[in-house]
């Protein structure tokens, strides 16, 4: 029973990694059509980041996290200007040009980083927090569910109860409608990538110190944010978020009782499953072809 | 003898009825007008036909089958083939290419025969109907070259070239004047007639009333998904609903 | 025969005897070399009949590591020969694809792309997870060589030329079906699908047979690599490499038959004069893709015509 609720609870925590790695795949997609498979190196660049400053350094934990969301950031807004741009009609070369991205950040990080084993920062928040004898949390997966959980709100604020946010929507919704009504779908797009790299930046900062980190790590977040994106369903928030809490749950349990491995296959088939059966996922709507 | 047969048809998008409990029949060797104002539903009835959509209800008999709910490419199969409004063809493809891809049913082959060279005999015969379909369509001259570099009104017959060499014997033109000057319609309506007087049933949706007035046998009339009036172009044109809904109207 | 049928000849025959000899010049490692590449031809010449009907696969390295694993575990585990598990390997991969298009043909463009990257990696996982019989991570090693009268296959230059008769022979079939009414037909569903359907195609078994068909002859590619290497492992048929086809067929092109092959060589040769700098390659061919992708999206193969066009405009500039 205690291992149960341990689960619960560990899912719970990774839920907050899955929304915020995830939420970027969706908005670039929902906005500009483009998968950007470079998403999941953005996190790793994150993750990289406060390793290279804070734990190698010795900078403040919190400065290299926003350190982390403005760098990531950043190589968001050049790849919308020098990549996505210019392929605006072109999904596949936009696809293909993240591709290219990926190759390069992948050898970024292991230029900065050295080759061999993988990457460990010891949490700055040390010290567990046990409640009734038996549910362990780390204050350090304290601090990250905290955090995920106030960027997801204020994400949703944003969107929901801002111009800004509100056009962000229309633009997803529908393009064409969009641009008719006169919405700038170049700004748009590049306050969806802003906040989508801000997000898997944030993601990868906060990840930082629980996970290992390497220049590949990359490739089980892309694949975990196809899963997410898919199943809450493509350009969906409110979706994606679900979506999140689901698989994490769902992928803790699995890995817990029977491995990580049998994990990522079971959603990759609950994925493929979601493709077939209802393509707009649990919460989306369908994208013209 | 009719050859087909619209029976009770409708069709529903979400809450909005485009097509209402619509009946027609079309006879063998006519050519038949669906004619009406914009959004009467001519368009959708013509997508279910043709098998693009599925119907909501009701049932579409061809030659005493029904083929109600059958892929598009299962109704060009039985015989029923569409042409389409916009000018939809192999743009990157010769005029030749073009006809040859219509010729599927024949020249159809499976990777042995394709790879070991069996199916020559075929393909030949293929190209030999390809060419037939060419010239009885005038396009001989023009034949090498790109479909995208023909003049518009060439395009439309040679969408028509491409439907005709699957050899249907119902053929569903869907508004083939749509955009074309008074010397094109001119020779789009005596193709149409060439096409029925090779044995080919033809049901046309259009705006174009001269055209159809001029060259249908019969007409059913449609409007707000509804069959209207259906007759001959004197019995449908001397119809005060149709003078009051749409003769009028324009 | 005309003259340019008659010049292409020519040049196949010239290429194949140069290949013939190419090896006898050849250090060890790079006769290793030539055979890789000679197998990636075949990978990227069978994955250009998947794209013709206009998909982009992202299962295609996997299709030749479910050839590659047949054949390792048929020849290793029962002892059969190495000219029985090679078609086998190619069945296996026919059949697998067959099954998988049943799911993944009801997605298209973006979804089937990413439905098959996740049906790929699923399948991927699987032999890492189940170390019986797939051997996990570390795969399966000591794959028994061809044998053949007393021929060594484990030397390079024999091997090299099984390699080069087997991928010939798959090319040259290749070719046939795309110049057949076959390959008509799939360049029909992909341009205008609705079109096609309207005159009787069956777009649905074009594309799947185009994939069952590409999946056929890459799973052969599988089993010939393994066999030459001695082991199969998940790692070989990892997103990574299925990235690697995806960019020579960009880079090569993909309007015309050879625009993939030249794609696979040329990068496959600056791959190799690239050694020195082993950390920066992966970068290296992302900027690569990128270039293309964004100056030269018609590929290697348009550059003649490119080049041409520029000097055409140079002439005009100065009349």
């Amino acid at each position: 029973m205690d291992l149960f609720i341990q689960t619960i609870v560990n899912g719970i925590i990774q839920s907050g990694f899955y929304a915020l790695a995830s939420i970027g795949l969706v908005l670039v997609f929902g906005v500009m059509r483009v998968v950007n498979f470079a998403h999941g190196e953005l996190v790793m660049v994150g993750a990289y980041t406060v390793w290279l400053v804070h734990a190698q350094h010795g900078a403040p934990y919190l400065f290299t996290v926003v350190l982390a969301i403005i760098l990531v950031t950043g190589i968001g807004l050049v790849m919308e200007r020098f990549l996505f741009r210019p392929m605006m009609n072109d999904p596949l070369g936009g696809l293909i040009c993240s591709i290219g991205v990926l190759f390069i950040l992948q050898v970024i990080a292991t230029y900065v980083g050295g080759e061999g084993p993988s990457k460990q920062v010891p949490p700055p928040f040390e010290g567990t927090m046990v409640i009734m004898d038996s549910i362990r949390i780390p204050y350090q997966r304290l601090f990250s569910i905290c955090v995920s959980a106030a960027a997801l709100v204020t994400l949703w604020y944003f969107l929901t109860r801002s111009t800004l946010g509100w056009a962000v929507r229309a633009v997803s919704m529908d393009r064409e409608a969009a641009a008719l009504q006169g919405i700038s779908t170049v700004r748009i797009s590049m306050v969806a990538i802003g906040v989508g790299a801000a997000m898997a930046g944030l993601a990868g900062a906060l990840m930082a110190p629980l996970t290992n980190i390497n220049p590949h790590m990359g490739h089980n977040v892309i694949i975990t944010a196809f899963i997410v994106t898919i199943v809450g369903g493509i350009g969906s928030l409110p979706g994606a978020v679900i979506a999140a809490v689901l698989y994490a749950l769902f992928h803790t349990f699995v890995t817990t009782y029977f491995s990580g491995t049998i994990a990522t296959i079971s959603g990759l088939l609950i994925m493929v499953l979601v493709l077939i059966v209802r393509p707009t996922g649990i919460m989306g709507h369908r994208v013209s072809e | 003898m009719a050859i087909l047969e619209v029976k009770k048809l409708t069709k529903r998008f979400g809450g909005l009825i485009a097509v209402n409990d619509v009946s027609f029949s079309v006879d063998e060797g006519e050519i038949h007008g669906l004619i009406g104002p914009n959004g009467a539903g001519k368009s959708t009835t013509f997508k279910v036909i043709a098998g693009f959509l599925a119907p909501s209800s009701g049932d579409i008999v061809f030659r005493n089958t029904s083929i109600k709910g059958r892929k598009p490419f299962r109704i060009a199969k039985d015989g029923v083939v569409r042409t389409f409004q916009e000018t939809t063809l192999f743009q990157e493809l010769s005029v030749f290419e073009n006809v040859l891809i219509g010729v599927h049913k024949e020249a159809k082959t499976d990777v042995f025969s394709a790879v070991l060279g069996l199916d020559r005999k075929r393909q030949v015969r293929a190209s030999m109907d390809a060419n037939q379909v060419i010239e009885f369509i005038g396009l001989s001259e023009r034949k090498d070259q790109l479909a995208v570099e023909l003049p518009l009104g060439f395009q439309r017959v040679l969408a028509i070239a491409v439907a005709l060499a699957s050899k249907p014997s119902l053929l569903l033109m869907d508004e083939p004047f749509a955009g074309m000057n008074p010397e094109e319609t001119r020779h789009m309506m005596e193709l149409t007639r060439k096409v029925r007087e090779s044995g080919v049933t033809i049901v046309l949706v259009e705006h174009n009333m001269k055209a159809v007035m001029g060259l249908c046998d019969r007409l059913t009339v449609l409007n707000f998904g509804t069959v209207l009036a259906d007759g001959t172009p004197e019995q449908v044109q001397n119809n005060p609903d149709v003078i009051q809904a749409y003769l009028g109207g324009a | 025969m005309n003259a340019s049928v008659y010049r292409t000849a020519v040049l196949i025959a010239g290429l194949l005897i140069g290949l013939t000899i190419l090896p006898h010049f050849l250090k060890y490692h790079q006769q290793d070399f030539l055979i890789f590449l000679t197998i990636n031809i075949l990978v990227v010449v069978s994955y250009r009949l998947v794209t013709l009907t206009g998909e982009w696969s992202l299962i295609h390295a996997v299709m030749m590591g479910v050839g590659a694993y047949t054949s390792a575990l048929l020849s290793k585990n029962f002892d059969i020969s190495f000219w029985i598990t090679l078609p086998l390997a190619g069945v296996a991969a026919g059949t697998m694809a067959a099954l998988l298009s049943y799911p993944l043909f009801r997605m298209t463009q973006f979804y089937f792309l990413i439905g098959s990257f996740a049906t790929g990696e699923a399948i991927r996982l699987c032999w890492i997870q189940f170390i019986k019989p797939f051997g996990g991570t570390g795969g399966i090693s000591a794959i028994p060589s061809p044998e053949l009268l007393d021929i060594d296959f484990l030397e390079p230059i024999p091997y090299f030329y099984l390699v080069l008769i087997i991928v010939t022979i798959c090319v040259f079939l290749l070719y046939r079906i795309e110049k057949s009414r076959i390959g008509l037909t799939l360049h029909a569903v992909h341009w205008k699908g609705v079109l096609a359907e309207s005159v009787g195609v069956n777009t649905w078994n074009y594309r799947a047979l185009a994939f069952i068909v590409g999946s056929l002859f890459v799973g052969i590619a599988g089993a010939l690599k393994v066999h030459y290497i001695g082991t199969v492992a998940p790692k070989q048929f990892d997103i990574g490499f299925m990235v690697f086809i995806l960019i020579w067929v960009i880079v090569g092109g993909y309007r015309t038959f050879y625009g993939a092959m030249l794609g696979a060589v040329v990068l496959s040769v600056l791959d190799e004069f690239l050694r020195e700098v082993n950390q920066l390659r992966p970068a290296i061919y992302g900027i690569t893709l990128i270039f293309f992708i964004l100056y030269l999206s018609g590929g290697l193969e348009r550059l003649p015509q490119k080049i041409g066009s520029i000097f055409r405009m140079r002439k005009q500039g100065n009349t």
